[in-house]
């Protein structure tokens, strides 16, 4: 299954895509830069499955899944810009770096 | 088949078996839709929200004793999978679904006592609430990898809200964008993995996962230098990071303490025990998806032995952080994260003992574990709840969750911090008190796994440790509750045994006593653990 060419380049783009969100999660110090990190390793992730779906035996499973992982990823957004947005209302900044002061 | 027979056939099959299945989920989302209906006409004012949520809680937890009721007596078979193979109905998945609509039940009753969301924000709160008990009950059903990956998601984003329900406050609104950052990113790195692992075995069926596993390692024993076991491997990683954030296990532990201290103490009592409880389900099942077939011992004994590694490391470090606490609710959360350390000790016992090649010598033993956990989780229920309601009770008045803030409290209120020391002894595991059976048990299971690899005598040992190490901190908070003197400008405590505060964590503190006490109680409960552990082994 693996060894077939055609799905490779497909995997490839989807693992440089999980790579960057993985990155950009762990650098950016801006609230919603992290979020676009997210919603890039969420994306890689659907390329991965409609890759499979075309490519193996996973069949039409991989691209239902795809489906569910878009509307999740927009609920989630919604969720997390709102918070963003409350944070920043308390704090003025959405610098991941200023919430700092739970710890310990 | 033509198009219209499949259509009837769905609509067949929904109706007969999968609704009736589904019987308490449904509850709870009628429940949120009436919530919000109720007050858009306005009629909030003379019907509390948490009125409408105790009743759909009240019918969730009466939909699913029917159910095992129904199971028990034999009339279906035992387990059933139903909405096309998405979820599963067996004694494992109901046991959860009682203890999870028993545990709402309970935690509304608690926030109606507290009055953390007041009237006008009750519904958002209790639609939060139900909603992602909702998710916890699919992760506890889950039957494909989609429905993995939907359970976990249903339960975070409710949970990211709740935290950050306090408005208006820094660190409720910190600690939201800590938990929301921290799970989103787990959720992602998730996915990837079960996208690797749903496409190299080619399929999202779990029942199904262990069968393709020994077919890809190609009846050969199945080692790294496979590209794709390897796949395999890094997708099962992966997943277990997902997994391991929402059971707050060592390297993902960040946001539990974060989001303890800023949420409210109700909401953290809920995060405590209920997704934890769903996450360990969903372990289980994908655990035991897992193992079992041909070819892969070697390697998921070495996964099942790196879960006991996690599981010292998570019980040491949670018991050592919470050593300079002084927020109750921040020690309560390294708690927490100690406990599940200890629990995840039972599903490694599982996975070793499961993967030994001779599963059915030790077919009782992997059930003993599984039943222990399950025992545990029972127990932790009232005993975390009841530590958290204290907790919640004494900042209605003190207006502070600070060690120094409940100094001295037994000269004001001694039912709040009796109940404190039983739920506290039972934490650490004292007899007689239902948490000391618990652990028995699990340390039992780790115990006879050592029969298979000698590192889970090495568990057992850091587990025994730990337990003493957890005193001391845990005594404490007993000691400046019990022997300090009340300062005399601090604010008082008025709750007396018989009024509804006093009651609640009184009769929490009962139930955590006599589930260490009543011969009949603890047998019945590790009976029902039993059925239900054998319902989600015996699916080798």
């Amino acid at each position: 299954m693996l060894a077939d060419n055609n799905i490779n380049s497909y995997l490839l783009v989807g693992a440089v895509l999980f790579v960057c969100g993985v990155i950009c999660m762990a650098t950016k110090r801006n609230g919603i830069g992290v979020l676009m990190g997210v919603e890039l390793v969420l994306n890689g992730a659907n390329v991965n499955f409609v890759a499979f779906s075309k490519f193996t035996r996973l069949g039409l499973d991989g691209q239902v899944f795809s489906l569910f992982v878009i509307v999740l990823a927009a609920a989630e957004a919604a969720v997390a810009l709102a918070i963003a947005l409350n944070f920043y209302n308390n704090h003025l900044t959405i610098d991941v770096d200023r919430a700092s002061k739970l710890r310990g | 088949m033509v198009f219209s027979q499949l259509i009837e056939k769905l609509i067949q099959e929904t109706t007969t078996s999968s609704l009736p299945y589904f019987g308490a989920e449904l509850c709870l989302s009628v429940t949120i839709v009436l919530m919000l209906l109720v007050r858009l006409f306005n009629a909030d004012r003379w019907l509390p929200a948490y009125l409408v949520a105790v009743l759909g809680a009240f019918a969730a937890l009466w939909c699913t004793y029917s159910q095992s009721a129904q199971l028990n007596s034999g009339s279906v078979s035992d387990s059933q999978t139903f909405f096309g193979g998405m979820l599963i109905q067996d004694l494992f998945s109901v046991y959860f679904r009682v203890f999870l609509s028993l545990f709402v039940l309970l935690t509304i009753a608690l926030t109606a006592l507290t009055g953390i969301p007041d009237i006008e924000d009750g519904p958002d709160f209790y639609s939060l609430l139900l909603g992602s008990t909702i998710g916890m009950m699919l992760m506890a059903s889950a039957n494909n990898l989609l429905i993995l990956f939907l359970g976990i998601e249903m339960t975070s984003v409710p949970s990211y809200a709740m935290v950050g329900f306090l408005k208006g406050r820094k660190t409720s609104s910190e600690a939201a964008l800590k938990y929301v950052v921290y799970g989103a990113g787990a959720a992602g790195v998730m996915l990837y993995g079960i996208s690797l692992l749903a496409g190299v075995l080619g399929t999202t069926d779990m029942s199904l996962l262990a069968v393709r596993l020994s077919e890809a390692a190609g009846g050969q024993t199945a080692g790294l230098a496979d590209p794709e076991i390897r796949a395999v491997t890094l997708g099962v990683l992966l997943v277990m990071v997902g997994l391991a954030f929402k059971l707050s296990l060592v390297p993902f532990h960040f946001w539990c303490p974060d989001a303890f201290e800023g949420a409210s103490a109700e909401v953290a009592g809920f995060l405590s025990v209920a997704s934890k409880a769903g996450a360990f389900a969903l372990l289980v099942r994908f655990c035991s998806a897992l193992s079992g077939a041909a070819g892969t011992e070697d390697l998921l004994m070495a996964f099942g032995v790196s879960l006991g590694v996690i599981a010292c490391i998570t019980a040491t470090f949670g018991n050592l952080a919470a050593y300079n606490q002084n927020n109750l609710k921040r020690l309560l959360a390294y708690s927490t994260i100690a406990h599940a350390g200890y629990m995840l000790m039972a599903v490694s016992a599982m996975m070793v003992m499961q993967n030994s090649g001779h599963a059915q010598l030790y077919q009782v033993d992997i059930q003993k574990s599984v039943e222990g956990l399950l025992y545990y989780l029972a127990v932790y229920l009232f005993m975390n709840l009841g530590a958290f309601a204290v907790i919640a009770l004494a900042r209605n008045y003190t207006f502070s969750e600070e060690i120094d803030s409940v100094k001295g409290l037994i000269s004001q209120s001694p039912v709040l911090c009796i109940s404190m020391m039983v739920c506290m002894f039972s934490l650490v595991g004292i007899p007689p008190f239902g948490g000391f059976f618990a652990k028995l048990m699990i340390f039992a299971a780790a115990l006879k796994a050592g029969e298979i690899h000698w590192f889970m005598y090495v568990v057992v040992a850091i587990g025994g440790l730990n337990t003493v190490l957890s005193l001391f901190y845990y005594i404490r908070v007993l000691k400046t509750m019990f022997l300090d003197e009340r300062p005399a400008q601090s604010r008082a405590v008025p709750i007396r045994l018989f009024s509804w505060e006093g009651s609640f964590v009184a009769v929490l503190a009962l139930l955590v006593l006599l589930l260490g006490t009543l011969p009949r109680l603890m047998s019945g409960l590790s009976a029902t653990a039993n059925a239900a552990a054998h319902a989600v082994v015996s699916q080798l």
